[in-house]
């Protein structure tokens, strides 16, 4: 196969050649480009129900599948925040609840949220589905490693959902597991709970590695012909460098998973010093509990990236389709993606300036945290300027990608406070720092990834959604979600500790209280809001206007497949050829305002679009 | 192996060869087998595991309060009667880079397409691994025997039983693992299914004999990261 | 249209409600006065930033608003706009770093006339030590610690037998003298936090960690756990009561030794055995 293969090539090659010396008088290998490198790819498909859409090999359905299960579990993480606010705002109302099941609610919000929902849905959801359309290539390179990545992700949501119901349920240690107090008495979970969950993080860690090795080797090596890495769509760049770093950071969240359980299950002494509880030494000492913050976070830092950088590359997507404008300087934008993922490396400590670790270590990541602020102020910047002199589309993508930026400014500008190490001193393990972190990596991706379903729901389903309910569903959630975490700003001014199950009983938190029923009422109403998403989902499956063949008007290679939605093997008979970067919107002299990937030079010799 | 051919690309050497071919499309390795830029990346991943083993372990063997046993007491062999430091480690460490030997040749065989060599190879290979794991359990009974455990040390501070065990436990699981893909190989060699192409159980690839050197990678991988624990953990 | 109304109106109840809330920090009470600076000036140029971005962004969804057959600008970069973005933004950050950077060295170097206080963490309470006439703490180890040593204080160490003991988790300060807080605990991770005085630090098993500030209002403040330490860390609270000179002295001349404690334990402990005898 893979030899007719390279010939087919070479001829379609040629042929474009003759069509495209027909009427512009241009030389004909202006739009010639290299043959494939590599044969063809070998599919397997899937024939019976089991194999074509349980145990499936293709990475758009394993794309669906992951969207899915991490939408399952972001709801039953949204279920537990309802029951945080609901003891926090109306107490009286949550007489079922006690300590422990509020600190158990609060971990489990926390891990689930960070990591089994927005890490696997932009990852193993758009990853999946996106990577291979937007490089041209006919799936992921390892098709079953990728399913397998799948059904370790699925079994490791079986393990994190299953410590609900074991002896003492599950941990409630915060979702930084600091020890020695995550495995001790006195902290709810202490026992099967946190060894689930260290089991649950390691599975998640293998599934994904399986993964991301597709995902990168996808995006280096199994590109179409003419795409280059400058001409990826910054989707996948901010794919492809969050993976980079998750596989750079999850080893040390393994290793600090594996150490702990041995910790709490030989009796080992890694993170535990001697220890008097209830009058009584325990059988532990000479290990160190900062050790496992350092480790832990060396891996958390990274993480809050691995969740941003897909989200800054969709959203630089969406916004310059949306706008009719190409990105704002495009290599500046691949560079900061670059830059920030590196530098994510060196910043860890600044989660840890009153850890008790030594202070001098201060002066260090508060530079290099600050540093980073300069390559993010960029991509906003980039940004609105791209929005500037465009031609906006006001649609409900477009009202995402604007509630991204204010809530990602927002939260951005908020993380300089906690970033530089003074200021931080009285903010830190308060509510500012909650507000904080909820607006930068909660509600800003969440609305990437709002945006990303409107934006991609016609191409995975071939219908529309509903602008209207979106725009019910924007509005709710964008003026919900900015009033619950911008007022929980000034709860941390006053200095209200954060993981209190209740405060009422300080002078100073008295004054928090008509917030807090605020800030809960809020938080209902914004959860509820998302069900508005699940109904236009349901219904436009249904009966949705029909999306037809591009119908953004789009130019990444997405959107080109012979048939909508695309197919197993993506492409039908040929792979396509790209001659350009995936932002030629609104060229000069162009009859449309849009020039998809695949046009050759010969056809736009008479605009004036930029080598690229 | 000689440089790869690309039609329509010249490929240059140095900085200015690596600049060139990630500006170009389709690839950014020219020539590299997926699996094999696969294995690279899943290598770096690992190394950050036992970095991260390893950078713990330096931590916790400075900041512990009781005195850290001396490793050439502990780790001493009799031998006729005399007490030799480091015999055992040092046999040890001569058989599994000696495997790494074997896998090399293993590799130009298998890239010559002799199918008996390289068969042997992998499978001699495959043989030192096993010795190495069966003295790492001889050695790990020792100590047991002495008294070490994960959670004590009746030589000293009880994280050197922590960290023996953990650490040479990981690497001697990777060690394993490696074992157990080796004879799958050399029976896939001997079966001629990197002669003749046929597909393997859970991939639509075709066999070749690229997956020798791929594994190879990984077993080189292994001995480097068992020179680290050796540096780290007898020597220091 | 309507869109960028709403937006503009977030924007302006944003600083609206910057200006008018009754939520803000409470009174300050120690010498930290730098760090509510800080604050200040990253609020200002930080909230700045915000405002003057959202409203570009919001003057942009009116201005540039879908028409038919209207052409965006076509223009890939701007070499020369990045540049001057790039710059202007590493000097903004700069600015607000030397500061931090600078208080930051102030925290770090405790004054050489702080007195040393030893808190000590369990769960779920506090204690305090503060030296005595010699001025230095004795060593502890957490072994030690029993009904009659609560702070597991070294006995052969001379340091620890004036060491004045307050088995309380209310602390008395002196009004304008700096204190050196030595955290330690004996189980798990906490932290002694209060909100007037700004500072903090986590108090970590196995190591003892600092920090210092000088009190400087006279008053009564609740002292908060601020790091999560387990089921009771919401209600693990304690209290501070900065003095007068006078009142300090007072008080403290009112505190137990050491010494007088083990001499007490003795006392208890020869009237147990002539009472047994008889």
């Amino acid at each position: 196969m893979s030899e007719d293969f390279k010939d087919k090539n070479i001829i379609q090659a040629q042929s474009s050649e003759t069509i495209s010396g027909s009427g512009s008088g241009v030389s004909p290998d202006m739009d010639y480009v290299r043959p494939a490198e590599i044969p063809e790819q070998d599919l397997y498909h899937g024939h019976s129900f089991i194999t074509k859409w349980v145990f499936c090999q293709d990475a758009k359905v394993i794309g669906v599948q992951y969207f899915c299960l991490a939408t399952f579990t972001g709801i039953i993480g949204l279920i537990l925040s309802w029951l945080m606010r609901l003891q926090l705002g109306f107490p009286e109302a949550a007489g079922f609840m006690t300590a422990e099941h509020y600190y158990q609610f609060v971990t489990m919000h926390g891990m689930i949220m960070v990591v089994y929902f927005l890490t696997a849905l932009f990852l193993g959801g758009f990853g999946n589905y996106l990577i291979p359309l937007m490089v041209g290539a006919r799936d992921m390179v390892f098709p079953y490693v990728n399913m397998v990545s799948f059904w370790m992700f699925f079994v490791a949501v079986g393990v994190l959902l299953a410590s609900f119901f074991v002896p003492g349920g599950p941990t409630g240690s915060g979702w930084t597991l600091y020890p020695p107090q995550a495995i001790l008495e006195g902290t709810p979970g202490s026992g099967m709970g946190i060894i689930l969950m260290c089991v649950s993080l390691a599975l998640f860690v293998i599934g994904f590695t399986m993964g991301g090795l597709n995902y990168l080797i996808t995006i280096l090596q199994a590109r179409t012909r003419g795409m280059t890495l400058m001409r990826l769509p910054l989707t996948v760049w901010g794919i492809f460098t969050a993976t980079v770093l998750a596989m750079l950071a999850f080893p040390a969240l393994l290793v600090s998973a594996i150490m702990m359980s041995l910790d709490k299950l030989l009796g080992t002494s890694f993170f535990m010093p001697t220890i008097l509880k209830a009058g009584e030494v325990l059988e532990y000492g000479g290990g160190s509990p900062i050790l496992f913050q350092h480790l832990f976070w060396f891996f958390g830092h990274p993480e809050v990236y691995i969740v941003a950088l897909p989200a800054f590359g969709i959203v630089s997507d969406l916004i310059s389709v949306h706008s009719r404008k190409n990105i704002f300087g495009y290599r500046m934008m691949v560079w900061a993606i670059v830059g920030i993922g590196a530098l994510s490396f060196f910043v860890w400590a600044h989660h840890m300036y009153v850890s008790g670790m030594n202070p001098w270590f201060g002066f260090f990541f508060a530079t290099t945290t600050l540093i980073i602020a300069v390559p993010t102020a960029m991509k906003v910047y980039n940004w609105i300027l791209t929005l500037w002199r465009g031609n906006i589309r006001m649609n409900t993508v477009m009202l995402w990608c604007l509630g991204f930026i204010v809530t990602f400014v927002n939260g951005g500008i908020t993380g300089i406070f906690l970033g530089n190490v003074t200021v931080d001193v009285p903010l830190s393990d308060t509510y500012f720092v909650i507000a904080h972190f909820h607006m930068v990596m909660g509600i800003a991706p969440l609305m990437v990834i709002m945006g990303a379903v409107y934006h991609w729901f016609p191409l995975v389903t071939g219908r529309m959604l509903s602008e209207k309910l979106g725009k019910w569903h924007f509005w709710a959630t964008f003026l919900g979600a900015y009033s619950i975490y911008f007022p929980m700003h000034y709860l941390g001014f006053i200095g209200v500790p954060r993981r209190y199950f209740e405060m009422y009983d300080s002078p100073y938190m008295t004054s928090a209280v008509g917030m807090n029923e605020f800030i809960s009422t809020a938080a209902f109403l914004v959860g509820a809001a998302q069900f508005i998403l699940i109904f236009n989902i349901v219904k436009s499956l249904k009966i949705g206007k029909p999306a037809g063949k591009n119908p953004w008007k789009a130019n990444s290679l997405e959107w080109l497949t012979p048939s909508v939605p695309p197919e197993h093997g993506n492409w039908g008979e040929r792979l396509p050829v790209v001659h350009r970067w995936a932002y030629d919107y609104s060229v000069p002299g162009a009859k449309d305002d849009f020039i998809v990937q695949t046009t050759p030079p010969s056809e736009v010799v008479h605009t004036k679009v930029e080598k690229t | 192996m000689s440089d790869p051919k690309i039609e329509g690309l010249e490929l240059k050497p140095g900085f200015k060869g690596m600049a060139s071919d990630t500006a170009s499309d389709q690839t950014m390795f020219k020539g590299v087998h997926w699996g094999k830029a696969m294995m690279w990346i899943f290598l770096l991943s690992d190394t950050f595991v036992f970095s991260c083993f390893l950078i713990s372990y330096m931590k916790g063997r400075a900041s512990t309060p009781v005195e850290w046993p001396n490793p050439s007491e502990v780790f001493a062999l009799n031998a006729f009667g005399v007490p030799v430091p480091l015999l055992l480690i040092a046999i040890m460490t001569f058989v599994l880079i000696t495997s790494s030997g074997t896998m090399a040749l293993a590799v130009k065989y298998g890239y010559e397409r002799n199918r008996k060599m390289c068969g042997w190879l992998v499978l001699a290979t495959a043989l030192g691994g096993l010795t190495f794991v069966g003295m790492q359990a001889f050695e790990w009974s020792k100590l047991i025997h002495e008294g070490v455990r994960p959670w004590e040390n009746p030589f000293g501070a009880p994280q050197f039983g922590s960290y023996f065990f953990m650490i040479t436990g990981f690497h001697g699981t990777h060690v394993s693992i490696g074992v157990i893909f080796l004879f799958i190989y050399a029976y896939k060699v001997f079966a001629g299914h990197y002669d003749n192409g046929k597909k393997g159980w859970f991939t639509t690839m075709k066999g070749d004999y690229v997956e020798i050197e791929i594994l190879g990678l990984y077993w080189h991988f292994v001995d480097l990261v068992w020179v680290f624990i050796f540096a780290f953990f007898y020597l220091w | 249209m309507h869109a960028g109304i709403i937006f503009f109106l977030v924007i302006l109840g944003s600083v609206l409600f910057h200006i008018f809330t009754p939520w803000y920090w409470t009174d300050i009470a120690s010498n930290w006065q730098s760090m509510d600076d800080t604050i200040t000036l990253t609020f200002w140029v930080g909230g700045g930033v915000f405002v003057a971005v959202c409203l570009f962004m919001i003057y942009c969804v009116f201005k540039f608003s879908y028409k038919e057959g209207r052409k965006a600008e076509y223009k890939p970069e701007d070499k020369k706009l990045e540049r001057i973005l790039t710059w202007a933004t590493t000097l903004g950050v700069a600015a607000l770093l030397a500061p931090g950077l600078i208080v930051w060295n102030q925290y770090v170097n405790v004054p050489k006339n702080a007195i040393h206080i030893d808190v000590m963490a369990w769960q779920w309470g506090w204690q305090y030590r503060l030296p005595g006439k010699d001025g230095k703490l004795g060593n502890t180890k957490i072994v030690n610690i029993n009904e009659d040593n609560p702070f597991g204080i070294i006995l052969e160490d001379p340091n620890g037998k004036d060491d004045i003991l307050i088995q309380s988790d209310v602390i008395h300060l002196k009004n304008n003298r700096p204190v050196k807080i030595l955290l330690r605990s004996v189980d798990v991770l906490h932290n002694w936090y209060v909100p007037q005085f700004r500072a903090k630090m986590d108090a970590v098993p196995g190591v003892i960690t600092y920090y210092w500030f000088e009190p400087n209002k006279i008053g009564e403040y609740e002292v908060l756990c601020a790091e999560y330490c387990g089921v009771g860390h919401y209600a693990m609270r304690g209290g501070v009561k900065v003095q007068s000179k006078q009142d300090y002295e007072n008080w403290l001349e009112e505190q137990e030794t050491f010494s007088d404690l083990i001499a007490k334990q003795n006392k208890i402990e020869f009237n147990e055995k002539k009472l047994a005898k008889k």
